[in-house]
């Protein structure tokens, strides 16, 4: 949980490239003034949970709406989308089941993330008010994405699955499987709005980390201080 | 699909401007009087020979009837119930069950593919198999358990009320067919009136119960039928009361739109959080820029 100490090399100079790539795959230490936040599992795990989610999103808005039924074009129309769509699902399934697997245990929301849960906590967080020293390597909007996002896939797991083989199951579920995948979409939608624009415009220096994996000093300061004083071991700011 | 765009009334997943039938034609119907039905089954041949579907194996159900339900290769099928009569009779229900062609037709509103199911002027309800997609939403959709998947057209399919016959001015390949005169066609008031005068006769002939089926919950529709035993529908294996499922209503009407709204929302309310408060950076970058959020 501190700088690790590569052979053959100083302190901030000098890291050879072979030992950085393999300083990379190890979470949560420093290398000169970068600091990994993502080794390189959880990055290709995030991005399998992002473009399996983008590909049922595009075969998927064209059966949804008929605005979007130009989309339909780039999969080779909208029965092809028919029968990409589930497969499609049954990928992204298995990359949130990946997903919840690798990142559950850090993401147990504790009593300081309810209060950041809060309609007022999040107020203030998107004022930039209040700053927490003690927010540590996710904060308690990560988290809650991340319940979402499990409780959205299974969600859509299960009506999607009625939804392909409705011949199978009674009218009535049916009937709530459409409701029920919509409405799950609805909201993971919308969420992943919100994560695109926090992990981006908002927040700069952020979306490198879950590319490249690594954030700067200033960045974790700022955004994660209690994860910060964590892995840089460094006193002044606890 | 057979017959021109002029004369659709509605048609499935369409934004706005669903109505485009340029030219106005009565309402049709089929009238099936289940009285007078002898379960001879020529309606079931003449509507396979017609729009010359596969061949379907009969399957004994111990009954009258030819096989247990309807499918992709049989549109039609007279349904038999043998009943128990409250007065410890009983009594041999023929039933024609076939697409309803429903006014409020709750298919075309589950179906999400442009055009797939559309509803002519004369109220036929028509699947274009061109433009469907297989997704089988529009079998949920149906009150009356109609439409069926055909695996090997990946498309669905079900009774066209033979709108290729009615076009040119024919009757439906079924009517044509019927030797006993129990099925009509013909504009939707002269079928109403019919059914009515069918009605009377059998009410004054013993069956005090009769009725006209054409159920005001889906709007009405281009097929009635007689009942001798008109308060019980469900002997027939027809819905009491139905309706488009409250499901596909409110996923269709409500949700959509609301899901649209949602997501502009949320677009929205990011661009106004960026120009409100800009991006947050450290306070460091903040210093060498002298600017940045307050």
């Amino acid at each position: 949980m501190s700088e690790v100490a590569l052979p053959g090399q100083t302190k901030r100079t000098g890291v050879g490239d072979a030992a950085v790539v393999r300083a990379r795959q190890t979470e949560d230490v420093v290398i000169g003034d970068e600091i990994v936040r993502h080794r390189l599992s959880s990055r290709v795990m995030h991005w399998s949970v992002a473009i399996t989610f983008f590909l049922c999103l595009f075969t998927g808005l064209p059966i949804w709406v008929p605005i979007f039924h130009w989309m339909a074009t780039f999969f080779g129309g909208l029965s092809t989308c028919r029968v990409l769509h589930p497969w499609f699902g049954v990928a992204f399934a298995v990359a949130s089941l990946w997903m919840f697997i690798h990142w559950f245990r850090e993401m147990a929301l504790t009593g300081r993330d309810r209060e950041f849960l809060t309609p007022g906590g999040m107020i203030r967080y998107f004022r930039y008010q209040g700053e927490d020293p003690e927010v540590g390597k996710y904060n308690g909007g990560q988290k809650l994405l991340f319940w979402a996002a499990a409780a959205g896939a299974v969600g859509l797991l299960l009506s999607g699955i009625v939804i392909w083989f409705p011949e199978r199951f009674p009218q009535g579920v049916r009937e709530l499987s459409y409701v029920v995948h919509d409405l799950a979409f609805i909201l993971f939608f919308a969420m992943i709005i919100g994560h695109i624009y926090l992990g981006t415009a908002a927040e700069p220096g952020t979306f490198r980390a879950i590319v490249r994996g690594t954030v700067t000093r200033e960045w974790a300061r700022l955004h994660h201080p209690k994860w910060y004083r964590q892995v840089t071991g460094d006193a002044k700011n606890r | 699909m057979n017959s021109p765009g002029l004369q659709i009334r509605q048609s499935s997943a369409q934004m706005l401007g669903g109505g485009t039938g340029q030219r106005k034609m009565p309402v049709v119907s089929k009238y099936i009087d289940t009285s007078t039905c002898i379960g001879c089954k020529a309606c079931e041949v003449a509507c396979q020979e017609w729009n010359d579907l596969g061949n379907v194996r009969t399957v004994q159900v111990g009954s009258y009837q030819t096989v247990p339900t309807l499918n992709a290769d049989l549109w039609n099928l007279i349904k038999f119930n043998e009943q128990t009569l409250p007065d410890g009779g009983f009594a041999w229900l023929m039933r024609k069950d076939q697409c309803m062609h429903c006014a409020d037709p709750g298919c075309l509103k589950a179906c999400p593919a442009p055009g797939a199911i559309v509803q002519y002027e004369n109220g036929i309800v028509d699947v274009n198999p061109d433009a469907c997609i297989g997704c089988k939403m529009c079998e949920t959709g149906c009150p009356f358990d109609v439409p069926r998947y055909a695996a090997r057209t990946d498309k669905m399919a079900k009774c066209t009320l033979c709108v290729d016959r009615v076009d040119v001015g024919l009757e439906p390949a079924c009517v044509k067919a019927c030797p006993t005169g129990c099925l009509h066609f013909g504009t939707k008031d002269d079928m109403k009136a019919l059914a009515d005068s069918r009605v009377e006769q059998l009410r004054a002939n013993g069956f005090a119960q009769a009725a006209v089926y054409d159920p005001p919950g889906v709007g009405g529709t281009s097929v009635i039928t007689v009942l001798s035993h008109g308060d019980h529908p469900e002997w027939y294996g027809l819905p009491k009361d139905p309706h488009v499922p409250t499901g596909v209503r409110f996923w269709k009407s409500v949700l959509r739109p609301v899901g649209v709204i949602a997501f502009a929302a949320a677009f929205f309310a990011m661009v106004g959080h960026y120009l409100t408060y800009g991006p947050k950076k450290p306070k460091s970058s903040d210093e060498k820029r002298g600017e940045g959020p307050v």
